[in-house]
């Protein structure tokens, strides 16, 4: 089965059953299991949506700002959707990434730097309360990040 | 390095009274010198000044005077130390507490300099002076990392790169929250509220309990055993310029809740966001090797915050108090 194109209706699809299913076994192996249980309470609870936008999609994707709305409820994803730029955009966060710190992320680099160089940023929301979360955050984003999926070459300049 | 007492004896001791003539020898002590300065005398020097904080000119003198080359470090005995004298649990235990604040270091350095375009002409020059402070502890680290313990890279991210798996995952708590509220005040710089959450944020929490308390236990330990000299040197000088930072990051602090007695609420909702983070570890880490437990580093961090508080006149509210029984120690610093 080809894999789905980055910021496409099957990525978001595919996205929302990686993020429902969490962080792989290998992943969970490496920390504590206090950490896991907190971010698992963190996942029952949280009643907010992310939009997390890509500011620059490559052409052949689309039009920019484009963002993956995951809507979170009941300990589950409620909603996983791409919104275009004429949509409207109704989210508890709103944050901003550019393509090539996703290409970065889904090859490889580490999440947790992500946010703290500041490559995903909050664009709108209460940034206390969404650092309450963080690490379930910043795992989910890992997550979503290593979700097969086509992304074109970056174009130099 | 005559003194060889326990790592945590200053935790049953009290605080310390420290002489004129022991304030004078931190004060004035050159980068040699500093090697035969008691760490624990240096970090009631921290707190010293708190119940009547100088004034930023006077912090920014004191800068003046204390600037060190951290080219003048000799790292030749530590990486003897290292690689000959040094068990492997100590070099493991240490690589796991030193790494967070090799990043630490480096994000206190980027993350400064948008606070200081809201601040008073005053405080702008004690800022320009931290911010070159904190360089020079990020070159610290990055010549402590090549050169000790022998990470190589091309350049400081290069070395920055090998030493991040020792990180820990909840240290994108207290530092990426502080990389968040930069860039709340690079949009808003002059936000007098975001600048005291920021504020609360790197002057309170990371730079007046996080590092020190981690400071104090490498540096306890070197000193104890009489190794890394280099190390004792250049970290016990940085935790002196810290005590210039954590002064300066008071007195914005108490001057903004004097104007606006309404800023505690402030600096109340960042450290409920903290401490609500604060009690969930994603790794073991083993104190032992360098002659603590975990309890006594957590007893550690709690002198550190309950003193600021006190000292500068901070009263906490219920809730925050009931979340302080929860807190774990976090290994950064900067």
């Amino acid at each position: 089965m080809a894999e789905p194109r980055f910021f496409s209706k099957e990525w978001a699809d595919a996205v929302r059953d990686a993020v429902v299913a969490g962080p792989s076994p290998q992943v969970r192996e490496g920390k504590l299991q206090e950490y896991w249980d907190f971010f698992e309470l963190i996942k029952s609870q949280y009643p907010a949506s992310w939009a997390i936008g890509c500011r620059d999609l490559p052409p052949e994707l689309g039009e920019s700002p484009a963002y993956l709305l995951v809507q979170w409820g009941g300990g589950t994803v409620t909603g996983c959707q791409i919104i275009g730029p004429d949509d409207p955009l109704d989210a508890t966060y709103v944050l901003g990434m550019d393509y090539a710190d996703w290409k970065a992320l889904h090859d490889g680099y580490d999440a947790q730097r992500t946010v703290m160089y500041r490559k995903v940023l909050l664009e709108e929301g209460s940034l206390l309360e969404f650092f309450k979360t963080i690490y379930f955050f910043v795992e989910s984003l890992a997550v979503i990040g290593a979700v097969p999926a086509v992304y074109p070459a970056l174009v130099p300049g | 390095m005559t003194e060889r007492k326990s790592p945590t004896a200053v935790l049953t001791e009290g605080p310390r009274a420290l002489t004129d003539e022991q304030v004078r020898e931190i004060e004035e002590s050159d980068l040699q010198a500093v090697l035969d300065v008691d760490i624990d005398d240096v970090i009631e020097y921290v707190h010293r000044d708190l119940k009547s904080l100088p004034d930023f000119t006077t912090l920014y003198r004191k800068y003046l005077k204390q600037r060190w080359d951290v080219y003048d470090l000799d790292f030749t005995q530590d990486k003897i130390d290292w690689n000959e004298k040094m068990s492997a649990d100590e070099r493991e235990s240490f690589i796991a507490i030193s790494s967070g604040f090799h990043h630490g270091e480096r994000q206190v350095e980027i993350e400064l300099p948008v606070f200081m375009i809201g601040a008073s002409e005053e405080e702008k020059l004690h800022i320009a002076a931290q911010i070159e402070d904190e360089a020079r502890h990020t070159v610290f680290f990055d010549r402590f990392y090549r050169e000790v313990v022998g990470m190589e890279g091309d350049d400081i991210m290069g070395v920055l790169d090998a030493s991040f798996p020792w990180v820990s995952e909840t240290f994108v708590g207290p530092f990426g929250l502080l990389a968040y509220q930069a860039d709340e005040l690079r949009r808003n710089p002059y936000d007098e509220r975001a600048r005291v959450r920021y504020g609360t944020t790197y002057f309170l929490w990371i730079e007046g309990v996080l590092a020190l308390s981690v400071m104090k236990v490498t540096l306890s330990y070197a000193r104890w055993r009489g190794f890394l000299p280099a190390y004792y040197t250049g970290f016990t000088a940085t935790c002196r310029d810290e005590s210039r930072h954590v002064q300066g990051g008071m007195k914005y602090l108490q001057d903004a809740v004097r104007k606006d007695p309404t800023m505690i609420n402030e600096i109340h909702e960042t450290l409920r966001t903290i401490l609500s983070l604060a009690g969930v570890a994603s790794r073991r880490i083993y104190f032992e090797p360098l002659g603590w437990t975990e309890d006594e580093v957590t007893v550690l961090f709690f002198q550190q915050l309950r003193r600021k508080l006190n000292d500068v006149g901070i009263d906490l509210a219920p809730d925050i108090e009931e979340m302080l029984q929860f807190v774990q120690p976090q290994l950064a610093g900067g």
